[in-house]
C-alpha cells in the first residue's frame, strides 16, 4: 500500500479538525465538572453517537473484521445478542439510578449506594484498566503504521499521544465526545464502501453464501453443538455468557461508556442515548463484520494477497490488505484516517474516563476532600497529562512484553462481570449490603482469576499449573470464566448481604428500584418514549437474527 | 462551538472534493478498485457533508 499526496493531505485535516474543535470547546469550559463530565450538557444525537463510538477503537474494527474471517457472521452475535439487548436494558431500567442518583461515576455511584471500599476497589481497578486499554491501543497504533506504511514507531505513537493530549486537556469530556462523533462518521465512510465492494467483487451475498461453506453464513444454525462452529460455542455459552454477562457486564457497568449517557442533557436524554445508539449500532455488522466474510470469499476465488499466508492467514490484516486492493489513493487516505481515528479515540476515552475517576474518587474522594472547584479542574488537566504519559509507558510495556499484554487484556474483560452482579443486586434489592458487595465483588474477580488459571483454550490460561479443562477455542473460555465470575459474586453477594444490616429506606433513595421516582412521561411521544423505543429496536433486532439464521 | 454539525459538515465536504480531485486525476494503484469508485465515495462524502451543513443552517 502507497498513499500518496492526497492520502496525507486528508489525514492532515483530519488533525486540524480534532486540534480546531478542543480549542472551540475550550471557550466554554470553566470549571471542574464542564471538564470531566460535560456539565450535563450535551444533546441526545452527540451522545448517542459517542456512546457507541466509544467502543468502536481501531482494536475493535480491525478485530470484527479478522473474527468476520475466521468465525464468519456468528461474529455479528456481539452485536445482535450481545450489544443490542445491554443497550435495551441500560437505557430502560439502569439509567434512572446512574442518572437520578447526581453521581459523577461509576465508583461514585457504588460509594453511594453501597461505602467507600467498594468504590475504592472498582475506582482502582478501572484506572490501571484504562491507562492499560489506552497504552494499548497507541502500541496497536504504532505497530501498523509501522507495518503498513514504514513510518517510525515511536513518532507514530508520540504524535497520536500528542494530539490527544492536546484536545483533551483543552476540551476535557467535551471535546473527546465531539471527537468521537466525528470519528463515527469517520468509520461509516471509511468502511462501507470495503463492504460493498468486496461483498459486490464476491458477486453478491448470494455469491458469498455460494462460495463459503454454510457455517460462515449463519448467526444459530450451527450452534447446537460446540464441535459444529468455528467459535467452539453453544447456544447456552453463547446467551448467557456473550448475551448476558460479558455484554450487560460491558455496557451497563463499564464507566467509559457508561459516562457517554451521564454526558447528556436531561434524564430523558440519558435514557434515550443508549436506545438511539441501538439503531446504528445493529446495522454495524454490515460494515465491520461483512468485509471479512467477504475476504474468505474473494481468497477462494483465487484472489491473491487477502488472506497471508495462505496456509495459516493472520486475519489481523484483513482490513489493510482489503484497503491495498480496493482503495485507490483518495479513498485510501479516507480509510487510513478512519483507521487512525479509531486508534486515537479509543486513547481519548480512556484517557478521559481515567482522569475523572482519578480526580473524583480517588483525589476527592481520599486525599483533598473541599477544595474550591478551580482546584479540582486543575487536577483534572494534571490527571490528563499524566494519563497520556503513563499511557505511552505502557505502549512501551507491550513492546517488550507482549504476551503480558495478551494476559492483561484478557484479565481485564473478567473485571465487568462480577461488578454486574453487584450492579443488578444493589439496584434492583434493597437489602444487598455494603459487606455483600464488597466481598462478592472481590471473590467474584478471584473465581476469574481461578478459572482462567486453571483451564487451557488455544494455549492461554492455565497459569496456576493444573489444567482441569480444556475449552474448544478461547471464545468460549471468555464466555465460562464470566459466567463463573457473575455467579460467585451474585451467591457471595447474596449471602453476606443476609447476614450483614443493609441501609434504610431513606439513605437509599433516588440508588434502588422502587425507592427512585422514574420520570413521568405524560405528553411525551411514544417514539421518545424509553419502552416504546426499547420494543422497537428489539423486533428489528429479532428480524436481523431472522434473516442471518 | 455552538453546533457540531458545522465542522461534521464542513470535513466531509471538504474530504468530498479532494476525492473528487483524486477521481479527476484517475491515478489508480488498487488492483480490485472499480473504475469510478473515487467519484462515487466523493459525491456521497460531499452530499452527506452539505445535509449537515445544511441542517445546521437550518437550525440556526
Amino acid at each position: 500500500m502507497k498513499p500518496g499526496a492526497i492520502d496525507y493531505l486528508i489525514l492532515a485535516i483530519y488533525f486540524a479538525y480534532v486540534l480546531g474543535i478542543g480549542w472551540l470547546v475550550k471557550r466554554r469550559v470553566k470549571t471542574a465538572s464542564e471538564f470531566l463530565t460535560s456539565g450535563h450538557s450535551i444533546p441526545v444525537w452527540v451522545t448517542s453517537l459517542a456512546f457507541i463510538a466509544t467502543n468502536l477503537g481501531a482494536q475493535e474494527v480491525i478485530g470484527m473484521i479478522a473474527s468476520g474471517a475466521k468465525y464468519g457472521i456468528m461474529t455479528a452475535q456481539f452485536y445482535w445478542i450481545g450489544a443490542i439487548p445491554a443497550m435495551m436494558f441500560v437505557g430502560v431500567f439502569m439509567m434512572p439510578f446512574y442518572y437520578g442518583s447526581r453521581a459523577r461515576s461509576v465508583p461514585e455511584y457504588l460509594k453511594l449506594r453501597f461505602d467507600e471500599k467498594t468504590r475504592g476497589f472498582n475506582a482502582i481497578t478501572f484506572a490501571v484498566m484504562t491507562i492499560f486499554s489506552s497504552g494499548i491501543s497507541m502500541y496497536a497504533l504504532g505497530l501498523m503504521f509501522q507495518l503498513v506504511l514504514g513510518w517510525n514507531f515511536t513518532a507514530s505513537v508520540l504524535l497520536s499521544a500528542f494530539i490527544v493530549l492536546v484536545y483533551t486537556y483543552l476540551g476535557g469530556l467535551t471535546s473527546a465526545i465531539y471527537n468521537e462523533v466525528l470519528q463515527f462518521f469517520l468509520i461509516v465512510m471509511g468502511f462501507a464502501p470495503m463492504a460493498i465492494l468486496a461483498v459486490w467483487k464476491a458477486g453478491g451475498w448470494s455469491g458469498v453464501m455460494h462460495r463459503l461453506p454454510a457455517v460462515m453464513t449463519h448467526t444459530w444454525r450451527y450452534t447446537a453443538h460446540t464441535s459444529e462452529n468455528p467459535m467452539g460455542i453453544e447456544v447456552f455459552g453463547m446467551v448467557v455468557g456473550l448475551g448476558f454477562v460479558l455484554s450487560f457486564g460491558y455496557w451497563c457497568t463499564n464507566f467509559l461508556v457508561v459516562q457517554r449517557a451521564m454526558a447528556a442533557n436531561s434524564m430523558h436524554a440519558a435514557r434515550q442515548t443508549p436506545l438511539i445508539a441501538a439503531f446504528p449500532k445493529m446495522f454495524m455488522p454490515f460494515i465491520v463484520i461483512a468485509p471479512g466474510v467477504a475476504a474468505v470469499a474473494l481468497a477462494k476465488m483465487g484472489i491473491p494477497n487477502i488472506l497471508v499466508p495462505a496456509n495459516a492467514p493472520n486475519y489481523n490484516n484483513v482490513t489493510t490488505l482489503l484497503m491495498a486492493q480496493f482503495y485507490p489513493s483518495g479513498l485510501l487516505g479516507v480509510g487510513l484516517t478512519a483507521l487512525f481515528a479509531s486508534f486515537m479515540s479509543g486513547m481519548a476515552g480512556n484517557v478521559t474516563a481515567f482522569n475523572t475517576v482519578i480526580t473524583y474518587d480517588i483525589y476527592q474522594g481520599y486525599i483533598r476532600r473541599n477544595a474550591p472547584d478551580h482546584h479540582y479542574l486543575t487536577v483534572g488537566r494534571i490527571t490528563t497529562i499524566v494519563g497520556v504519559i503513563l499511557s505511552i509507558g505502557t505502549a512501551y510495556v507491550a513492546t517488550a512484553f507482549n504476551n503480558i499484554l495478551d494476559f492483561l487484556q484478557l484479565v481485564f474483560g473478567f473485571v465487568n462481570a462480577p461488578l454486574l452482579g453487584t450492579f443488578l443486586l444493589g439496584m434492583f434489592s434493597r437489602r444487598t449490603t455494603a459487606h455483600g458487595a464488597f466481598t462478592g465483588l472481590v471473590s467474584g474477580t478471584a473465581a476469574a482469576a481461578a478459572t482462567f488459571g486453571l483451564t487451557v483454550a488455544e494455549g492461554k490460561g492455565g497459569w496456576l499449573g493444573a489444567t482441569i479443562y480444556h475449552f474448544p477455542s478461547s471464545m468460549a473460555q471468555n464466555f465460562w470464566i464470566s459466567i463463573v465470575a457473575f455467579t460467585v459474586c451474585v451467591v457471595v453477594t447474596w449471602l453476606v448481604s443476609l447476614l450483614t444490616q443493609p441501609k434504610t429506606a431513606g439513605e437509599l433513595e433516588n440508588l434502588v428500584y422502587g425507592l427512585t421516582k422514574i420520570p413521568h412521561e405524560a405528553g411525551v411521544p411514544w417514539y421518545k418514549r424509553p419502552g416504546p423505543l426499547a420494543v422497537v429496536v428489539g423486533i428489528l433486532t429479532i428480524i436481523l437474527n431472522i434473516i442471518f439464521w | 462551538m455552538e453546533d457540531l454539525r458545522i465542522p461534521i459538515g464542513s470535513f466531509f465536504v471538504i474530504l468530498g472534493v479532494l476525492m473528487l480531485v483524486a477521481a479527476a486525476l484517475g491515478a489508480s494503484n488498487a488492483p480490485l478498485a472499480p473504475a469510478h469508485v473515487n467519484l462515487w465515495a466523493g459525491l456521497v462524502n460531499l452530499v452527506f457533508g452539505g445535509i449537515m451543513l445544511w441542517l445546521a443552517r437550518r437550525a440556526a
